[in-house]
């Protein structure tokens, strides 16, 4: 029997309730809404780690983030993942992956692809950065910073007046939104798929494309805006807008007043994802492998606009807004209708799932478990899902980053538990009745289900303890000693 | 760390790490110590065990154990 094709597709932050066939008002995706109406949607797919590099371990070799130690990162050389089993079992692989530092050859991301191209510039070029100046200034303001920091007051009205003053400076520069961007757009990975899905006989392929456009800072393609029947943006109101929202200095309120204009570059960024992915389709379905085809869209992690004051995706809490993501999945044989699976579906499934759908066997070096069967019989019945990652790590660049307690949150249907090790404390959410978790329960409500979730927290942590891969964590850690440079060994010695 | 013990290493082993570690190392007694002081360096289960302890303590809390 011909062995079937998989195409991936990740959208890095892409929110659940962000999608149309999710329930979300606005028709930003009007194409993957059709595809729905034919697929498998899981309701609710919880993300296994937050953000991209604790998320995408699950995602390719359904690992927990922190199973190898929380000192490494990416994967480990000769782990196994979707791309390396499927690439063994004969397959053509390939991976247009636009720009994500953290998805790169550095950390692993390209074991097991034929073709592998991640759209990083090797000397770091790029577009300007936001809202800033460069030049004979510099040195000037850097006085003047150290000088008026010494006094509150004075530190508020120098940012506010050198925020204003880099705009008025950047504003003479009209740059379009292509140039302002830091990722490649949807467009151009999709172009290099279709070339390569062109360029293939007739042996099964693995496809993984992942998409930045929702990532900030917020540039989406003006086209898209027109296409959404949103008012334009200009590239220039876009400039402004993404400095203001990434000002760390003033408080959520005043950038309340530009939450709706970011979510509309936010949402255009998500409809030019739906736009491209449906080119894709067509490209699948005009060469006759859109039946043998095995397709799957879902996201790394979602997130903030503000909801708990919070914006972006960083580790400091594990939201919904940032753990529940979108999961589509189409395959000839559960076409005709909609299907929606209800119940927590967490993403260290999806590869054993994936691998299941088109006919290749798991490695048992796997953590989840297909749910194939059970989704092609119309149900899942899964425990609660886990989230961790290591509270606050916002540069896991930097080794000492990763050396910090962690953060978890574990998932039923209508509850929700978050252990913050660093504050020794849980807490239970009722999203039924709390949907924006805004009001943890009291220690005395619902003990036995808190207990339950508790339990279910603590076998994780003996489990992933317990069964450690200390053979691919050393090679993660040889790898990440030779690429810092300590393997350049002049301060090393035997004492 | 006055005390050492005697270890053997295939030759051809040793010649390849010889030639990787021309002008990073010492010697190859440097290197070896080197990469076995990172193996056993353990950082990170301290915070396992403490997070362990952790939940245990709430479950004790709870009267679940």
């Amino acid at each position: 029997m011909k062995k079937r094709s998989l195409v991936l597709v990740t959208v890095d932050c892409l929110r659940a309730d962000h999608v149309g066939f999710q329930g979300y008002s606005r028709p930003v995706t009007p194409n993957l809404d059709a595809l729905a109406a034919n697929s498998v949607i899981f309701s609710n797919a919880i993300v296994a780690g937050a953000p991209t590099y604790f998320s995408f371990p699950a995602i390719l070799a359904s690992r927990y983030p922190l199973a190898l130690g929380r000192d490494v990162l990416g994967i480990a050389p000769h782990e196994s993942t979707l791309a390396t089993v499927l690439h063994d079992a004969g397959y053509a692989t390939a991976a247009f992956l636009a720009g994500n530092p953290y998805l790169s050859r550095r950390y692993g991301y390209d074991q097991g692809f034929d073709r592998f191209q991640d759209f990083l510039s090797s000397d770091g070029s790029g577009p300007l950065p936001l809202g800033t100046t460069r030049g004979r200034f510099s040195k000037l303001n850097q006085l003047i910073q150290s000088a008026t920091h010494r006094n509150g007051l004075l530190a508020g009205a120098y940012e506010e007046l050198y925020f204003w003053y880099c705009q008025w400076r950047t504003a003479q520069q009209d740059l379009p939104m292509d140039t302002l961007r830091r990722y490649p757009a949807a467009n151009v990975l999709v172009d290099e798929a279709k070339s390569w899905l062109n360029s293939l006989g007739e042996q099964p392929f693995f496809l993984w494309l992942h998409l930045m456009d929702p990532h900030h800072p917020y540039f989406p393609p003006e086209e898209s805006f027109a296409e959404l029947g949103a008012p334009r943006i200009t590239a220039r109101r876009a400039r402004f807008l993404n400095s203001f929202w990434n000002r760390g200095d003033i408080g959520p309120e005043r950038l309340r007043r530009y939450k709706s204009e970011i979510l509309s570059l936010y949402d255009a960024g998500v409809h030019w994802v739906d736009k491209q992915l449906s080119r894709l389709v067509e490209t699948l379905q005009n060469s006759q492998r859109w039946d043998e085809t095995v397709f799957v869209v879902t996201a790394d992690h979602g997130e903030a606009f503000l909801e708990h004051d919070d914006r972006y995706h960083s580790p400091t809490s594990l939201p919904e807004h940032l753990i529940h993501v979108p999961l589509l999945l189409h395959a000839r044989e559960l076409s005709g209708k909609r299907l929606s699976l209800q119940r927590p579906f967490s993403l260290i499934h999806l590869a054993p799932t994936l691998l299941d759908a088109v006919g290749v066997s798991a490695p048992d070096s796997f953590h989840g478990r297909s749910g194939w069967g059970e989704m092609s019989a119309g149900e899942l019945s899964w425990e609660p899902a886990i989230t961790e990652c290591v509270d606050g790590c916002n540069n896991p660049a930097q080794a000492d980053d990763r050396l910090r307690p962690r953060l978890m949150a574990v998932r039923d249907e209508e509850l929700k538990l978050v252990v913050n090790f660093r504050e020794s404390r849980d807490y239970l959410y009722d999203l039924r009745n709390d949907p924006g978790e805004r009001m943890p329960l009291s220690p005395g409500q619902r003990t036995r289900e808190r207990a339950n979730l508790l339990q279910i927290a603590r076998r994780h942590l003996l489990r992933t303890s317990e069964n450690q891969n200390t053979d691919l964590r050393l090679r993660a850690r040889l790898r990440e000693l030779q690429q810092s440079g300590r393997m350049a060994g002049r301060e090393a010695s035997l004492s | 760390m006055d005390q050492y013990r005697t270890v053997n290493l295939p030759e051809d082993l040793c010649v390849a790490a010889e030639k990787f570690m021309t002008g990073r190392f010492e010697s190859l007694e440097v290197l070896i110590g080197f990469l076995l002081q990172e193996v056993v360096k353990d950082d990170v289960s301290k915070f396992d065990q403490a997070e362990e302890r952790m939940i245990e303590q709430r479950l004790k809390d709870l009267g679940y154990i």
